[in-house]
């Protein structure tokens, strides 16, 4: 197991220098320039130039990648030309909220849809099953600012539950969470349900519904297990797909974040900020694919023993 | 009766089809459907709610809700089509040549493919849209570079799995070419699962085309299109809720419609178990 | 039984007494909404900003204040005496002022603070630009030595970016100055700033030295504001009547009447200090040709836009400045009005006749022609009815969305022919910057550069000896300007504010051009 987990880790080197290779060069396919920001207008070349060089722009690029590279490795994740101040601290500042807000969704999501499979499933192709996949499946087409927006309307300006923006305290996460989850539900509660039918006629079902054990409790206790497998790891996977859905749902909610960050740092071409912040969602994909690995290998019992 | 009217058959596959088939034929046929220009301005008009004239209502020039709705789907349907069929062919040239010669090409696909395909596919597009500048061409090939991973990757497979079939080999031992096996043989095969995954991602197109809409980068007006509708709309939400909530429900059903035909298809063709193979 | 009917009154009187602490604390708070126009603005440092928000207006005090006559008071200077020749200036400063940080302010830190106008890089050195030299005379008494007679130094002190920042902060902080910390000795202090999104100000409990049109001279009366930074004004109104915010810096016209509608919501409007305008690109044809310029120009239904997109409020605009400014008075002649009878004679003349699908062609060309705007949705809107205007007369635009920051990089690549823009400054010098032939592109993005305007624009900036003939050299310059159609003027808002009726109380009048020191010292919060 250990070895298997060094060899895993090992693994994400090459993956993490070939992101960094490409966040690092696609950013300088962008048309405009920062500099311009900074400069004067009518300034001379010369006052560009140490501008330039101020900024390490300077160089040429595979130098400018190795600089970054390893300010990167040592926490230093360089200044923002247009917000003037240490990128680390636009980063330490947004993170934690789009943590907060990610997290929560995909537990939202994950309870949610877990549940609803699970009933949907124990219900096949019964009404409660095709209202719960109809409605999720909707919950899933509907673009996400667009529900953002409709759920505005409904429960901050008709009803005045939760703030419109912000992110101050706990009520101005409900409706954002809401947004989010409410796309990663259907995916969830799709999955569970096939595994759970799926599982349901495996053998060692067979025998335990042979050995007289309550249905229910052979659902709940032993199929679901099964069933939570593909949902677990398919989750990981998509940690970054909820990042994704965070950006444009932080941009209507006004929230602070790496959603906004990014968005925002995009159009002013601010490319240290732009490199930070899809370095992080990177980072955030990256290791939920090997968290999500790791689950099944301690969730599949299969998969345990061919490890060990 | 081939499957896709097969799929027609099928209670949720008729309702979804026929929505699609109306909506594909409302965008074909825009101009002689939509009593009113979808340009002109009509300012006096402005913020008129649902009435006998205007179906919809009004936006905030006094044009005809309905009437961009319908030209609207033009754009949106036409911009995600036309991504996603550039996704799928440069997809399968690239998986079925990594699946089929192997060795470093199929090494750097594969680590490509596998790198792009955890990323989410409204980041890839707003990166590329923020190069290649904004407007129908840049978002179309935004689109179509965000799902290109999620066809090499299912082609591949599908190559993967035909190669060692038995009438693979048998038509190599009679001589056949890599093009001829590959044109002929293998591609034919792989196409059904990828076809319909293409249908589905057509779906998902629609949205992200949307969302880049709704940031602005998509179809400039006053061409219209369901993301820069609900974008504009979004400003106006307490004033005139229907100019945002109507292209939201089209983009909404549309997708819905897309996932339940795609369903049946899927059921028709029985390819299920060749598509979760992927997923 | 009784004991936990006891708990349960102990329990209610505790949250109600939590209740009343917390009501009672709020009623010291208030929250802003910035204005959409200042979302984003990266620090408070007025030296070196190209933008500065309302909130920066409270941490700095000026030596001038003015009035909403535009006429000049002191503030930080008690007096002030312009030699003759106007080669010197004398200031008297008000005595007892401390800095945030406890330094004092005295003729010392005036003059170190005008010397980093000259050491300090950065977009505003020219405010300070005729200052040639500062002498202390006593330790409350300084006289700037000009280099040139100015006689808009008035002006320029009493302006946002003339804030007195403490010298010694401002050089042990270096870049951090304006971001981290920040010290001035306005009626706020900065408590945090977080880029983008708010700022919370706490009061100066030590100032007493607020400018003379503010009933309440200090300390304020609200003792913390938060400004929060909402990018979307329909965001931001939604805020304001669910309550999220009590106050709006700045209402969009078209949103005017939403706010009326509710019986909470109170607007207070301001003279206007905005014009919005469309530069033409003069370089790019069919633009070259001043015929097809003018045509444009008079293609605009500056009626129909004020009606249509801002509500019928506000003005017309039909010169580049605010009318307020006595420079906008140009004669009739020089006014650029809508006037399609002209603007298709003009077309036909130049050569471009009307074609089938009501767009004109020359040699088989299409009158096509490219219109920039930003991505926030009130310039779309205007664009799109600007896009239609231009359309009346066989003129074709197609738009271009850029964002706000990234558009002033497009306009430096000078490819833009037609836009849409607002500026807001209360100045004629405006005319000079937009206009003049050292900064083509951006600002000048209509690339105008013409022998004869330099002319008067030299003698408009540095010719003029006193304000009368500043204003009559800056009124033959802007005219000048407006016959050569480098753009076109379409609109002027007034500055509108709202709030919330129930949370805030305002002094009757706010004797200021705009809603700044003066108004914040004298807004109070309901109880």
């Amino acid at each position: 197991m250990l070895s298997w987990l060094v060899k895993r880790l090992l693994m994400l080197v090459p993956v993490f220098l070939a992101v960094s290779v490409v966040i690092f060069s696609i950013l300088h396919f962008i048309p405009g320039d920062p500099i311009d920001n900074l400069l004067k207008i009518g300034s001379s070349p010369e006052a560009r130039a140490e501008v330039e060089a101020r900024y390490g722009l300077d160089k040429p690029l595979p130098v400018q990648y190795g600089i970054w590279l390893g300010n990167v490795l040592t926490g230093d994740l360089g200044t923002a030309i247009v917000a003037r101040r240490p990128v680390a601290d636009l980063i330490a500042q947004a993170l934690p909220h789009s943590l907060r807000l990610g997290g929560l969704a995909l537990l939202f999501s994950t309870v949610v849809g877990v549940t609803l499979g699970v009933v949907a499933a124990l219900l096949r192709d019964r009404w409660p099953d095709r209202a719960i996949m109809g409605g999720v499946l909707l919950g899933s087409t509907m673009p996400s600012f667009w529900l953002g927006l409709i759920l505005i309307l409904i429960f901050s300006v008709s009803l005045g539950w939760f703030p419109v923006s912000g992110a101050r305290g706990w009520e101005s996460l409900v409706l954002p969470v809401l947004t989010i989850g409410l796309g990663g539900t259907a995916l969830v509660a799709r999955i569970t349900r096939v595994s759970m039918i799926e599982a349901s006629g495996r053998d060692f079902v067979m025998l335990l519904h042979a050995k007289g054990l309550s249905p229910l409790r052979i659902q709940l206790r032993h199929v679901l297990r099964h069933a939570l497998i593909p949902v677990v790891t398919i989750l990981a996977l998509r940690i970054g797909w909820i990042l994704g859905g965070a950006v444009t749902v932080e941009v209507v909610f006004a929230r602070p974040g790496l959603g906004t960050l990014l968005i925002k740092s995009l159009s002013q071409h601010d490319y240290p900020v732009v490199q930070a912040c899809l370095l992080m969602l990177a980072m955030a994909v990256i290791l939920g694919t090997l968290l999500g690995d790791i689950l099944q290998a301690l969730m599949d019992p299969r998969v345990r023993a061919a490890l060990s | 009766m081939i499957a896709p009217l097969r799929a027609l058959r099928r209670p949720q596959g008729a309702v979804a089809g026929l929505w699609l088939i109306l909506v594909i034929c409302a965008a074909l046929f825009a101009p002689l459907l939509t009593p009113y220009a979808y340009d002109i301005q009509n300012l006096p008009n402005a913020y008129q709610p649902a009435s006998a004239q205007h179906w919809l209502g009004t936006d905030e020039f006094g044009r005809d809700l309905l009437t961009r709705l319908i030209y609207g789907a033009r754009t949106s349907l036409s911009v995600s089509a036309t991504a996603i069929s550039i996704s799928v062919f440069c997809g399968m040239v690239l998986g079925a040549s990594a699946a089929w010669f192997g060795g470093w090409l199929d090494r750097i696909v594969t680590m490509t493919v596998d790198l792009t395909w955890s990323f989410p596919e409204i980041l890839i597009a707003l990166i590329l849209v923020a190069i290649i500048g904004p407007g129908t061409t840049g978002v179309m090939i935004a689109i179509s570079v965000a799902y290109l991973a999620q066809f090499t990757r299912l082609t591949r497979a599908q190559i993967m799995t035909l190669k060692g079939e038995t009438f693979i080999e048998a038509a190599r031992s009679l001589g056949a070419g890599n093009a001829h096996l590959l044109f002929r043989h293998l591609l034919p095969n792989a196409l059904a699962p990828v076809l319909v995954s293409a249908m589905l991602a057509t779906g998902d197109a629609i949205i992200l085309e949307a969302t880049l809409g709704f940031f602005g980068l998509g179809a400039q007006p006053p061409v219209p299109s369901w993301g820069g509708m609900m974008s504009a709309g979004s400003a106006l939400v307490f004033k005139a809720p229907w100019v945002i909530i109507f292209p939201g429900l089209a983009v909404a059903i549309t997708v819905v419609a897309i996932n339940l035909y795609g369903d049946a298809l899927i059921a028709e063709l029985d390819i299920r178990s060749r598509l979760r193979r992927e997923a | 039984m009784t004991v936990s009917f006891r708990k349960s009154v102990l329990a209610a009187s505790v949250s109600l007494a939590a209740l009343l602490s917390a009501q009672a604390l709020a009623a010291q708070e208030a929250v802003f909404a910035m204005s959409t126009n200042e979302v984003g603005a990266p620090t408070y440092n007025p030296i070196k900003a190209t933008m500065l928000n309302t909130a920066t207006g409270l941490l700095f005090d000026r030596l001038v204040s003015q009035a909403a006559d535009l006429s000049y008071h002191p503030w930080l200077a008690e007096s002030w005496e312009e030699a003759p020749d106007g080669m010197s200036w004398t200031f008297k400063l008000k005595q007892g002022v401390t800095f945030h940080n406890g330094e004092p302010f005295n003729a010392e830190t005036v003059k170190a603070w005008l010397e980093l106008f000259k050491t300090t890089e950065g977009e505003n050195a020219y405010m300070a630009e005729a200052i040639a030299s500062v002498e202390v005379l006593d330790d409350h008494t300084v006289k700037f030595v000009m280099s040139r007679p100015e006689p808009n130094l008035l002006y320029n002190l009493s302006s946002t970016f003339m804030g007195v920042v403490e010298p010694k902060s401002f050089a042990a902080l270096g870049d951090n100055y304006g971001v981290t910390e920040v010290y001035g000795t306005g009626p706020y202090k900065l408590e945090s700033f977080s880029i983008g999104q708010e700022t919370v100000l706490v009061r100066n409990e030590d100032y007493t030295w607020g400018p003379e049109m503010a009933k309440n001279h200090g300390p304020a009366k609200v003792e913390r504001l938060t400004f929060r930074e909402i990018p979307e004004d329909s965001t931001a109104f939604l805020e304001l009547k669910t309550g999220g915010v009590d106050f709006l810096l700045s209402v969009p016209a078209d949103l005017m009447g939403e706010v009326q509608k509710e019986a909470n919501l109170a607007v207070l409007t301001m003279a206007g200090q905005d014009v919005w305008y469309m530069p033409i690109n003069v370089t790019k044809a069919p633009f070259d040709d001043i015929r097809v310029r003018e045509a444009a120009a008079k293609a605009i239904n500056q009626e129909e836009i004020l009606a249509a997109v801002f509500g019928g409020v506000g003005a017309v605009a039909d010169t580049f400045l605010i009318s307020a400014l006595p420079e906008s008075h140009v004669s009739d002649g020089a006014k650029i009005k809508y006037d399609p009878a002209r603007a298709n004679a003009l077309l036909d003349e130049a050569g471009w006749v009307m074609g089938a699908n009501g767009v004109r062609e020359k040699d088989g060309q299409p009158l096509k022609v490219s219109l920039w705007t930003q991505s926030d949705s009130i310039f779309r809107r205007l664009t799109e009815v600007v896009q239609a205007q231009l359309k009346a007369v066989g003129i074709e635009a197609e738009i271009t969305t850029f964002d706000s920051s990234t558009i002033r990089d497009q306009y430096k690549t000078g490819e833009q022919q037609l836009a849409v823009r607002s500026y807001n400054w209360d100045n004629a010098d405006i005319v000079d910057w937009f206009f003049g032939a050292d900064r083509l592109g951006y600002p000048n993005v209509s690339m105008f550069n013409d022998p004869k305007a330099e002319e008067l624009r030299a003698a408009a900036m540095t010719g003029s000896k006193n304000m009368e003939e500043r204003i009559a050299n800056f009124t033959a310059y802007h005219e000048y300007v407006l016959t050569q159609f480098p753009m076109a003027p379409i609109y002027q808002p007034v500055q509108a504010m709202a709030y919330n009726k129930d949370r805030i109380a305002l002094p009757e009048k706010i004797d200021a051009p705009s809603f700044g020191a003066a108004a914040f010292l004298d807004l109070e919060v309901k109880e």
